[in-house]
């Protein structure tokens, strides 16, 4: 389950070059955290199989053997994560159950416990905000961290995190991979080369020898179908891509394009965006199998909007739009919104309307890969003082104490402990 | 194929069938309307795959056929050529041309078979009423329809039939209009369905205060409307409708009473300077006496003074003056009467004497 990026990033247009004063002001007047005219320190905290890890956690006696989470064995239940050990049989996430059984005999398969792993989530973050309010969650388990203004209270930003990877070890007896770079593209990249309990830090000047030699395929938004053009042009490494021309990128994979370039010359601008200065809250998530069975998609629609309305709560902002986003299993993306008439943060009123929207696009001859729903349109509740109230004929006036109590016990027994009439795990 | 016809034959069933044809369509013989002639009578028909128009025209053809050709486009043509002009289609492989004196024009055209059919109304319950009876019952509450509302089923017309009635009912949610008419429909069974708005407002359009019989058919899925020269059809919105029976105020205990004309007047002076986003305006009571106020940002103000019967205690409460003069609009007696309870609750107005038709409005927090 993701955090969606796109939609929520501010894009910068300051480039390295670009140092002109008043151009600087405005920047930092934009974006408060933003601070180009110095190196920034970004973490990137990922743990290593986090679902299976909590579950030999839970049960010291599966330790060593290989285990996976996921749907039932029987049907088309997937792999949702697979163990270190498990991952030895080349069994993998998305990997079709009864294959993964296949693979290793003995392999031990673990329902999905998801309230168990929300819970474990935060207790990550409230680590992760002993040293910066400025967390961005990815998914349950990985967010960025900005340490940059963080490194005069706490020591520096590879001391934050070796801090951190220990307090989640010692504490929670888990291992987390991490990496510290002065962009966010660079910190997710090294978290990764070197898992499990990876710990790599790349300083600025390091960035274009770390990034060179490593494939294309490791830069962040670059998927099957980008890395076979670009093999296709003879493109296999970060630093083959860097010394192609921008312009030429551009005529070939448009903006996308040139923002691979900027990526693949180590340019990344974007800031650690925590929830409260968002342009927009969203949740996605890819499927393991494609599904088109609509109970089955409307279930986790609405769990997501769950989860975004209750992020919109906890920031105490209330959204005016509505955004679906569809991926099929061609890849072809659509997204579609709506506007309510006034703001809300609401769970039901964000719902009807993403429904809505869902069934006017939802066919069952399209299978679908990918489904996300986000809320833009952003105010602080303060903002909203203004409108005048007008009654309702057959609402009842929105008692926002049935969200507030969800809220209130699912803050303290995990996301999913209370959840609407309608269950996804059929 | 060949066809001739007469410039004013052509006109009024091309604008028919164009009404519902969207300016930007899902695909492209969506902007098209399928042309079926068969001896002197052509039948277009247009659709957005929601609502379908079928009109007739007199027209000499040399063969029967059918095709399609753009609506808006031919319906364009059409009006621009001078009165009394004779028109004749001449359709070709991939084309038609279209002469009338010493114009010509070539259209693009697309096969008959890809033109969407709207499943057909079977199993229908069919009974009738004049149009003006029809005419009414839209007039008198379709205003009030939601509109793009999140709540899908309050985006149309709530149409129901029992044995000896037909009601309408519209609303936003803020506001509700109804309307209920006598009418032997002889119907078996009650039904009750809900008309997409955009139906309503392209039937509507065709509905004369005429004795003319109309005839409705109303199947699981979709609502006909067979007038004499063009029949409507219109999927229905599939939804529950809010039980309006129970926003209705039964008991309102505080009842005002005064012209129409004199309030409605009074209103739309003072709506000038009303904030034009949420349109309050704040009434007080005293006996025999409101005051209604507005004021917008800007600071500006207005206030009337209208005499009332009312001798009830006196209390402040707020509306969207919109809503009221709306409902006022529709009224057709000389005096209405306003029911209220308190500053909190709904009020009612309606016609003095005439329970055909009631509007509730929802009070303003001001």
């Amino acid at each position: 389950m993701g955090y969606s990026e796109s939609s929520s990033l501010p894009r910068s247009k300051i480039n390295l070059l670009y140092t002109d004063k008043s151009n600087l002001l405005n920047q930092n007047n934009l974006m408060p955290n933003s601070s180009a005219s110095t190196t920034r320190k970004i973490l990137h905290v990922d743990m290593d199989a986090f679902y299976a890890s909590i579950e030999e956690r839970e049960d010291p006696s599966l330790k060593g053997k290989p285990v996976v989470v996921g749907g039932s064995e029987q049907g088309r239940g997937v792999v949702s994560a697979a163990n270190y050990a498990a991952r030895k049989f080349g069994i993998h996430s998305a990997m079709p159950m009864m294959q993964a059984k296949r693979r290793c005999a003995h392999l031990i398969c673990l329902r999905v416990n998801m309230p168990l792993y929300a819970q474990v989530s935060q207790q990550i973050r409230d680590i992760f905000y002993r040293y910066t309010p400025l967390v961005q969650p990815l998914a349950l388990d990985e967010a960025f961290l900005d340490v940059t203004a963080s490194e005069k209270l706490f020591g520096s930003a590879e001391h934050i995190g070796q801090c951190i990877r220990d307090a989640i070890k010692d504490e929670l007896d888990l291992v987390a991979s991490v990496g510290v770079a002065p962009s966010k593209f660079v910190a997710k990249i090294a978290s990764d080369v070197r898992k499990p309990g990876g710990f790599v830090v790349v300083d600025h000047e390091q960035v274009q020898a770390f990034l060179d030699p490593l494939p294309v395929s490791r830069i962040w938004g670059a998927g099957k179908v980008t890395v076979a053009l670009f093999e296709r042009m003879g493109i296999k490494t970060i630093g083959q891509l860097r010394r192609q021309s921008e312009v030429w990128l551009h005529s070939h994979l448009g903006k996308f394009g040139e923002h691979l370039w900027r990526l693949a010359n180590g340019i990344d601008d974007r800031d650690v965006v925590t929830d409260g200065q968002a342009k927009s809250i969203s949740h996605e998530t890819t499927f393991a199998e494609d599904l088109t069975d609509k109970d089955q998609l409307e279930a986790w629609l609405l769990h997501l909007t769950e989860q975004v309305a209750w992020r919109l709560r906890k920031h105490e902002l209330k959204g005016k739009t509505v955004n679906l986003k569809l991926r099929y299993h061609d890849f072809k993306t659509i997204t579609r919104s709506k506007s309510l008439i006034e703001p809300t943060d609401n769970t039901d009123k964000l719902w009807q309307l993403t429904r809505q929207l869902f069934l006017n696009n939802w066919s069952a001859a399209n299978p679908i890969r990918l489904i996300g729903m986000g809320v833009s349109g952003l105010h602080k509740h303060g903002e909203l003082a203004d409108l005048s109230e007008q009654a309702d004929l057959f609402e009842q006036p929105v008692d926002p104490r049935i969200d507030q109590l969800a809220d209130n016990i699912n803050a303290r027994f995990g996301a999913s402990t209370l959840q609407r009439g309608r269950s996804k795990n059929k | 194929m060949k066809i001739t016809a007469l410039r004013e034959n052509l006109l009024k069933p091309l604008q028919v069938v164009s009404s519902v044809v969207e300016r930007r369509q899902q695909s492209p013989i969506l902007a098209n309307t399928l042309v079926s002639v068969v001896g002197n009578q052509m039948t277009l028909t247009g659709t957005d795959l929601e609502v379908e128009m079928v009109a007739k025209a007199e027209v000499q053809s040399d063969e029967d056929g059918d095709i399609t050709l753009p609506a808006r486009k031919l319906m364009d043509l059409c009006k621009s050529l001078p009165e009394g002009a004779n028109i004749t289609i001449q359709i070709e492989e991939e084309r038609a041309v279209i002469r009338s004196g010493r114009s010509r024009f070539t259209l693009a055209l697309l096969p008959a078979a890809e033109f969407p059919n709207i499943e057909p109304v079977d199993e229908a319950l069919s009974f009738k009423l004049t149009q003006a009876q029809l005419k009414q019952l839209f007039d008198q509450t379709q205003f009030a329809m939601a509109q793009q509302d999140v709540r899908y089923y309050l985006n149309g017309l709530m149409f129901e039939v029992t044995a000896n009635a037909v009601t309408c009912v519209a609303t936003d949610g803020h506001r509700l209009a109804f309307c209920r008419i006598a009418a032997d429909t002889g119907v078996s069974e009650d039904r009750q369905v809900i008309i997409p708005r955009k139906g309503i407002i392209e039937l509507s359009r065709l509905l004369e205060s005429s004795d003319d019989p109309v005839e409705i058919q109303i199947s699981n899925n979709h609502i006909r409307v067979v007038l004499s020269h063009v029949t409507f059809t219109s999927k229905l919105i599939d939804g529950k409708f809010p039980d309006y029976q129970q926003v209705i105020p039964a008991d309102p205990d505080k009842e005002l009473v005064c012209s129409r004309d004199a309030l409605l007047q009074a209103f739309n002076r003072i709506s000038v300077l009303s904030n034009e986003k949420f349109r309050g305006m704040r009434i007080q009571l005293e006996p025999n006496l409101i005051r209604a106020s507005v004021n917008n940002p800007e600071q500006e103000e207005a206030e009337e003074e209208i005499e009332v019967n009312y001798d009830s205690e006196g209390f402040e409460i707020g509306f969207n003056i919109g809503y009221f003069m709306d409902a006022l609009s529709v009224i057709k007696t000389e005096e209405v009467s306003v029911h209220l309870k308190d500053s909190n609750h709904s009020c009612l107005v309606k016609g003095v004497n005439d329970d055909a038709s009631k509007y509730v409005i929802m009070p303003m927090r001001l």
